[in-house]
């Protein structure tokens, strides 16, 4: 794979020679990845890790005229190992079972949308020393503040190709880049002797939006809010969510419920919901893969269909346009596909995931938001999730404070809290007007009434 | 033994060459390079959605010089390659090391020059497609037609074959062949707008005979059975209860609510709430804990293969061993990588694993567990007022840093005045590392000892772990519930 001009010619000769070689061939798609990266590792606030290395592979996906399917990988990029692994799929593709459902795969569009930004040509003369640079900065933070004691984190900047193409005519060629810069930081209390730690990153597709000091800045404040940790008792009270609270329970359940092939397999709790209120007036989400230079934005699937902005729930009322498809669930369903096919690389099958998944954003600011709260709960994050099939949750506050008379106070321990989605989408009572981006997630703040909080306090 | 031919590479010239290269530059270097091959098969519904083969190769390659760590990963088996990475890791550990506050050295052990094999009674490779398709179309129609109550059905099927190679800067040189087999099967059920889900799975390493054990073999009826079952369970009331959880759940509660905290990695960093407290005691008298990865423990259980989570070496060419972590509640030992044995002044036992030759070796688990004592289950439930039986996990999690820990139990019951009576489902637990283990209030006897096997993540890496124990009771857990 030292040229893009070998990579397509190989996976053109793979698709001749599948079929040519495989009976009842119905139809193929090849997919190459390539990526590289540059990895530089923080343990115990000094640099300790540098890493860079390389992934490359093809996959081979292959369906008969009864919708078997069949796939192989490698990373061997030869043209002995492509018949090889053409073979094997077609050998898969002959033992699997017969799916009437499977139409076909994407073939030929027109055109495709043109979202700029998504690679940063500077990756090219980025150096060791210059990724190093930003870990440095992590390490300043750290040293520079009187609690904390210990950090790790990491920068990785990542340079992918992929190459797409079917027997149905697709032919794409894509080139992105990822830049993320983490910080883990650690903070003990001087008196109590009390440690706790904070956490935050970003991911950028510019290397330039990578701002280390602000991210390290960020996990301190999270570390020190997460001091002097009560248990609570048993209670009934507003939650304010903060944009990772608001990812952990709107936005990453939304995610899973809105992908068309848990739906078909009735295992969202939003099945039979469509074109009906769930959730509150300030409940409305798109996904929307145009934002320029944003994460999740793409010109093309993972199938290699063009890519759009879909909304998904206007005012509370879940659109029954609001599904996110791939090519199998759209055939399925008759319609054509969304473009959210996803692969995480080579060797994966396309699966469905979110492009940039929006909650909008409403008008007042996060301070409004919390002031008029008598006693509450600013809840950062949970490691939890709902189970999707019923929409239930109950799990563990990670990181949370207390809100009295509209102040944050101290942070929570042993706090657990349970709703059930539809639930809580209904009380959404106000969503602020700031929000913050994490990878794929626009999250703004979001207060919830009415939430059972379980505490540790009898 | 025979590994693949393109591993051969690594021979006595070369080894030498790459000697020579770090000679006078860095204080040490490892090398790990495998071939895999596998399938994976995923069914929903009785339909095939993947049946895919495999075949990859990687190669990693780490360097280090005065606490400055080099790693360059390549995809490639080729001399030539591999001998520019080894410069290029070369030089990214002496850059590391040159902008690296915190210095060590990395202690010199006994070089290991052996051979690993995974015995198998069926080979995978001698098992066609169409055999192991048989297996999950079998698994699919039994869990389809258990009820009419089940609407949807899932198993996937995962195999694999590894050879690889490592070698290191003290003259190790470790070939393995390893075989590994796993069955996940999920059932999802409906009644009058409700919808539950039961998931199990089974491991180990060996050949195809792992997939016709009777554990296997009742894989699907397990599941199925489970999730009509939990159809008629209630949400939990939240608060404060006794808990006794079964084996398994007092195997996951031992690896999240302490082996976590117990990862030296952790401790160096200060993310531990354990740092300091080697000598001290943290549990009640009765508490041992143990985690022992070693090869040969499958017979225990009475399987013909090896646990999931066990293994020969770790991967920097230390061998698996048991280690006692608790002892009499006495905190003994740390889990140790080769870097934070050498830093504490210790021998390292075997803990520095890796999901892949592409990613670095980490501080992990192997096979966790606490010792049985001498309560039955019965006499468990009987002396218990009021509480809950907690049985088998869905998932758990831990912050080493403040000691608060959760997981999620599959199914539970309530006990009044020492009676097992109605199930709940969605029940999660939560409590603190340094609490937990003195409110324990009854372990159970050798007959109620079990285990279970998974994948464990931790900074973006997973690695195959077991864990287990007795029944255990516990006081003052506290339960989150819906309403």
């Amino acid at each position: 794979m030292e040229s893009t001009v070998d990579v397509y010619e190989l996976a053109k000769y793979g698709i001749r020679f599948a079929e040519k070689k495989c009976r009842s061939f119905k139809c193929a798609e090849i997919f190459v990845g390539n990526s590289q990266y540059t990895n530089i590792e923080l343990e115990e606030n000094s640099i300790k890790y540098s890493e860079i290395g390389s992934d490359k592979g093809v996959s081979f996906r292959i369906y008969n005229n009864k919708g078997s399917i069949g796939f192989a990988f490698t990373n061997q990029l030869n043209k002995k190992v492509v018949e090889n692994t053409v073979i094997n799929a077609a050998k898969m593709m002959s033992a699997g079972t017969s799916d009437p459902y499977f139409k076909n795969l994407p073939g030929e569009y027109k055109s495709y949308p043109e979202v700029d930004n998504l690679y940063d040509k500077s990756i090219k003369t980025l150096t060791v020393e210059d990724s190093i640079n930003f870990v440095k900065e992590l390490v300043q933070v750290c040293s520079e503040d009187d609690l904390a004691i210990s950090q790790s984190g990491d920068f990785t900047a990542n340079h992918n190709k992929s190459y797409i193409l079917n027997s149905n005519g697709i032919e794409v060629f894509g080139e992105e880049t990822l830049f993320s810069i983490s910080s883990n930081m650690i903070v003990k209390d001087k008196i109590t002797g009390e440690t706790s730690n904070g956490y935050e990153s970003q991911i950028k597709r510019k290397l330039i939006d990578i701002d280390a000091m602000y991210t390290a800045e960020e996990a301190l404040k999270n570390a020190k809010k997460n001091l002097n940790r009560i248990k609570i008792k048993t209670k009934k009270m507003p939650i304010v969510l903060t944009p990772k609270g608001t990812i952990n329970l709107i936005l990453s359940p939304i995610a899973s419920a809105i992908n068309a092939q848990l739906f078909q397999y009735k295992r969202s709790f939003l099945v039979d919901k469509r074109e009906t209120k769930i959730g509150s007036e300030h409940l409305t989400v798109e996904d929307n893969a145009l934002i320029h230079g944003a994460v999740g934005s793409s010109n093309f699937d993972g199938e290699g269909v063009p890519c759009k902005n879909k909304k998904i729930i206007d005012k509370g009322i879940f659109l029954k346009t609001g599904l996110l498809h791939n090519s199998y669930t759209a055939g399925k369903e008759g319609i054509e596909s969304t473009g959210n096919a996803s692969r995480r690389s080579f060797s994966s099958i396309p699966t469905i995931g979110i492009s940039n998944l929006i909650l909008k954003p409403g008008n007042i600011s996060q301070e409004e938001l919390i002031k008029d709260i008598k006693e509450g709960i600013l809840l950062n994050s949970t490691a939890d999730s709902p189970n999707i099939s019923t929409g239930d949750f109950s799990g563990l506050i990670s990181q949370g404070n207390l809100i009295i008379k509209g102040e944050i106070k101290q942070a929570l321990n042993e706090t657990m809290f349970g709703i059930n989605l539809l639930e809580l989408f209904k009380n959404i009572m106000l969503v602020s007007k700031e929000f913050k981006v994490y990878g794929s997630y626009y999250a703004p703040f979001v207060k919830i009434d009415n939430v059972q909080i379980i505490g540790a306090n009898s | 033994m025979e590994i693949h031919d393109d591993l051969r590479l690594f021979d006595e010239a070369f080894i030498k060459q790459l000697n020579r290269e770090a000679e006078n530059k860095i204080e040490y270097w490892d090398i790990r390079a495998t071939f895999t091959e596998g399938t994976t098969l995923d069914f929903t519904d009785q339909k095939s959605t993947e049946i895919s083969s495999y075949d990859l190769t990687s190669c990693g390659i780490r360097t280090f010089v005065n606490g400055g760590w080099g790693f360059y990963v390549l995809k490639d088996i080729d001399k030539h390659k591999i001998k520019a990475g080894f410069l290029k890791s070369i030089k990214l550990s002496v850059l590391t090391e040159s902008l690296s506050k915190n210095k060590f050295k990395i202690k010199e052990r006994d070089p290991i020059v052996e051979d690993f094999k995974i015995d198998t009674q069926i080979k995978l490779s001698n098992v066609d497609i169409e055999e192991k398709i048989q297996l999950v179309k079998n698994h699919e129609k039994f869990a389809s037609d258990y009820s009419k109550m089940i609407k949807n059905t899932r198993t996937i099927y995962m195999d694999g074959l590894n050879d690889s190679i490592f070698i290191n800067s003290f003259g190790s040189i470790v070939k393995q062949k390893l075989s590994y087999l796993r069955l996940l099967n999920m059932v999802y059920s409906q009644k009058s707008g409700v919808i539950q889900r039961s998931i199990n799975s089974i491991g180990g390493l060996g050949g195809f005979e792992i997939s016709s054990t009777e554990k296997a073999e009742n894989l699907s009826q397990k599941t199925a059975e489970e999730s009509i079952t939990l159809l008629n369970a209630k949400s939990p009331v939240g608060g404060k209860f006794t808990v006794v959880t079964d084996s398994k759940l007092a195997g996951t509660m031992i690896h999240e609510a302490l082996g976590h905290a117990c990862e030296a990695d952790l401790v160096l960093s200060k993310e531990s709430v354990l740092e300091g407290k080697i000598g001290q005691k943290i549990a009640l008298d009765d508490i041992n804990i143990i985690d022992n990865p070693s090869i040969g423990q499958g017979k225990q259980f009475g399987l013909p293969y090896e646990l999931f989570g066990s293994y020969f070496i770790d991967d920097e060419g230390i061998p698996s061993q048991k280690t006692i972590i608790i002892e009499n509640g006495i905190l003994k030992n740390y889990l140790h990588s080769l870097e934070t044995a050498s830093r504490m002044q210790l021998i390292p036992n075997g803990h520095g694993r890796a999901s892949s030759s592409s990613s670095k070796p980490q501080v992990r688990m192997g096979f966790t567990y606490i010792e049985p004592k001498d309560w039955d289950i019965d006499e468990l439930i009987e002396d218990t007022k009021n509480g809950i039986l907690c049985e088998d996990f869905l998932y758990g999690y831990t912050n080493p840093t403040t000691g608060n820990f959760q997981f999620k139990c599959k199914f539970s019951y309530k006990i009044e005045n020492g009676e097992k009576k109605e199930m709940m489902r969605d029940v999660a637990l939560s409590g603190m590392i340094l609490e937990v283990l003195n409110r324990v209030s009854g372990i159970g006897n050798k007959k109620t000892f079990n285990y279970s096997d998974g994948i464990c993540g931790k900074g973006g890496q997973s690695v195959r772990v077991c864990d287990g124990g007795p029944y255990i009771r516990i006081e003052d857990i506290t339960v989150g519930g819906l309403n």
